[in-house]
């Protein structure tokens, strides 16, 4: 290989291997500081310690895991199948059936995905309170099942959803409900995938709106106890580890489980 | 098996009107191709049949019941799309059988008409295999079993060859043929391969921009084109078409100029209708009509030669005029940038006014003058 070629190829993988470090660098952490006691971490240890099973121990006894684990696993599960049971529905609506209106609807709809949550945080609590849902998991699901995000996603890739399959299922004798469940949701399975992984990660990594609304100590999520863990008065940083790591396995699980089904309906829905 | 007939049919897409009072008359057991260009409406056609678009105007008749507010599962058809239309996430014998579980038929129904069809079309050995595990050929034949486990009363065909290789087409071009002989069931076919037109249809409907141009059996519109746009369709290569001016020759008699092919003069036959000096016409020659003993002579310059084996076709043009498609089956010889005299016999010629419409005389156009 001549020297300007090497030369530059050393270049290209050596900035792409800082930038993966500095991408999985916070993860690694995450493990290091599992085996670490608190004021290794604060040190700034990065070798492996001997603390894991003392901060095991001692979050499994701080943290209801147990209870926490199924309260979020219940909403991001939940949250996740009408989301996208709605969404899709509302995507393969937009997309399909043409009526007047529908163009403006939906560009209100895609204006919806712009608002920061921040503007919509005091408005929606104050309409989960007169539906008296505070301090409960179905005001958690409730405003992210009409995504307008997850709409977009299904619309697009609706336009790759073969318009003969219908044609063909039409003359067969199928009504739109029996297209959509036994022809449309089998063939975008792919699409069904991604938006599953996407949403799932969304719900269970949710932080701001399930501080605002929930408020007793059996309604809340992983993500809410190891913030309350983390900003005690003398904070145990190896347990707080040791619930990051608990609360990232199920969405690892849930992304390297369905990775195929991911990367292919990414693509076809930007095809 | 049904007849079909459509009355005054027109269908409009807001303030556009894709066909314009379409009329037709199909007899049982009959297979009706409609051909025309892109954009002609010919799908269109073959979709309001099927009942996936509403007519706008007019009336469908299928087997003697007014059809234009039926569910198009409840018209006793069966179509299939050029793209196959078979869904992914079944087998062979799930797509096939798909149609008639809904229709709620007994499993052991279900299993005898797919077994039937499997057996027809030679499909047996792949009945359990996915879509994506089949050839496109054997896509297509699991698209036409899937229409033919509804025993229908008419068969709609949507450009099914059209995603296929040539060999390929040709193949499954018989095998239509041969299952349309089997079943004898009344067929519409839409395609705009006039080959497929021309081998498999009873008769062929040209369709341009919306409007019927002419109906009749593959050989009547080949021998007898009603107007200049189907003597330009049909035929492969398409009827040689030149303007030409009505004039006289130096004897007085009647001919005609054709200023493509520098001013040639062209006597016309003594049955020759009366044409006033000075029309514009054009005139039509099909490529095979050019003989070795015609009265009128071109002589032009070989731009190109596509020798096919049995008959060579020798593409020919005087100065900067259009090329003249001349098939000859003793063309071997020729090559590019040769001179080449082609001759024809002036009963031969086809004329057509300036509008299009054919001008009709015992003198003209006949193909085996």
């Amino acid at each position: 290989m001549p020297l300007p070629r090497l030369l530059n190829r050393i270049g290209v993988y050596g900035f792409l291997g800082a930038m993966a470090l500095l991408s999985v660098f916070p993860f690694i952490w995450m493990i290091v500081g599992t085996t670490n006691s608190t004021g290794d971490i604060i040190l700034g240890h990065l070798g492996l310690g001997h603390a894991f099973l003392d901060n095991t121990q001692k979050f499994f006894t701080q943290a209801n895991a147990p209870l926490i684990f199924w309260n979020s696993a219940k909403i991001s599960l939940l949250g996740t199948a009408l989301t996208l049971a709605v969404s899709s529905v509302a995507g393969y609506g937009f997309e399909i059936f043409r009526s007047p209106g529908r163009d403006w609807l939906y560009a209100g709809l895609l204006l919806t995905i712009m608002i920061p949550f921040a503007v919509l945080m005091i408005p929606l609590f104050m309409i989960m309170g007169r539906l008296g849902l505070i301090n409960t998991h179905i005001a958690i699901i409730l405003p992210t099942v009409a995504s307008g995000f997850v709409i977009f996603y299904f619309r697009q890739a609706t336009k790759a959803f073969p318009s003969e399959l219908r044609d063909a299922a039409r003359v067969d004798g199928l009504k739109e409900w029996q297209i959509f469940l036994y022809i449309y949701i089998p063939t975008m399975r792919s699409t069904y995938a991604a938006a599953f992984v996407i949403v799932f990660m969304a719900t269970w990594n949710n932080y701001l709106w399930p501080l605002i609304v929930l408020q007793t100590n059996e309604m809340k999520t992983i993500t809410l106890v190891i913030s309350s863990l983390a900003s005690a008065y003398y904070p145990d940083y190896g347990v707080v580890m040791v619930g990051a790591l608990v609360a990232t396995l199920p969405t690892l699980i849930v992304f390297f489980a369905m990775q195929r089904q991911f990367v292919q309906g990414m693509l076809g829905a930007i095809k | 098996m049904s007849d079909l007939k459509l009355v005054d049919v027109s269908k409009s897409f807001g303030a556009v009107e894709i066909l314009k009072k379409i009329n037709l008359d199909v007899k049982a057991g009959e297979f009706i191709v409609f051909v025309g260009p892109s954009g002609c409406g010919k799908s269109t056609l073959l979709r309001l049949i099927a009942g996936l678009e509403e007519i706008t105007a007019g009336e469908l008749v299928i087997g003697g019941k007014r059809m234009n507010d039926i569910d198009p599962s409840h018209r006793g058809l069966a179509m299939v799309f050029q793209s196959y239309a078979l869904n992914p996430h079944m087998t062979v014998a799930e797509n096939m059988g798909f149609a008639l579980k809904f229709a709620g038929l007994p499993s052991a129904e279900i299993r005898a008409r797919v077994l039937s069809a499997a057996h027809i079309l030679d499909l047996e050995p792949l009945l359990q295999r996915r879509p994506k595990a089949l050839s496109g050929g054997q896509r297509q034949r699991v698209a036409i079993g899937r229409a033919i486990v509804r025993q229908p009363k008419v068969f709609l065909f949507d450009e099914p060859l059209s995603n296929l290789d040539a060999g390929l087409r040709v193949h499954m071009r018989i095998e239509i043929a041969k299952l349309h002989r089997q079943l004898g069931v009344t067929t519409v076919y839409v395609t705009h391969d006039q080959v497929e037109a021309m081998t498999l249809a009873d008769r062929i409907v040209v369709l341009r921009a919306g409007e019927v141009e002419q109906i009749g059996s593959p050989l009547d519109l080949y021998d007898n084109p009603a107007n200049l746009f189907v003597a330009g369709f049909i035929g492969s290569p398409k009827m040689n078409l030149l303007p030409a001016i009505v004039t006289r020759t130096a004897d007085g008699r009647p001919a005609l100029r054709i200023p493509d092919i520098g001013d040639a003069l062209v006597a016309l036959p003594d049955r020759a209708p009366r044409l006033e000096d000075g029309r514009a016409v054009y005139i039509g020659i099909r490529p095979e009509q050019f003989c070795v003993d015609g009265s009128a002579e071109f002589d032009l310059a070989i731009d190109i030669v596509e020798h096919l084996g049995g008959t060579t076709f020798v593409y020919a043009r005087k100065g900067s005029s259009a090329a003249i498609v001349v098939e000859t089956r003793d063309g071997r010889a020729h090559k590019s940038g040769d001179a080449i005299a082609v001759r024809f016999d002036p009963a031969s010629l086809y004329l057509f006014d300036a509008d299009g419409g054919r001008i009709r005389s015992a003198a003209f156009g006949q193909p085996n003058a």
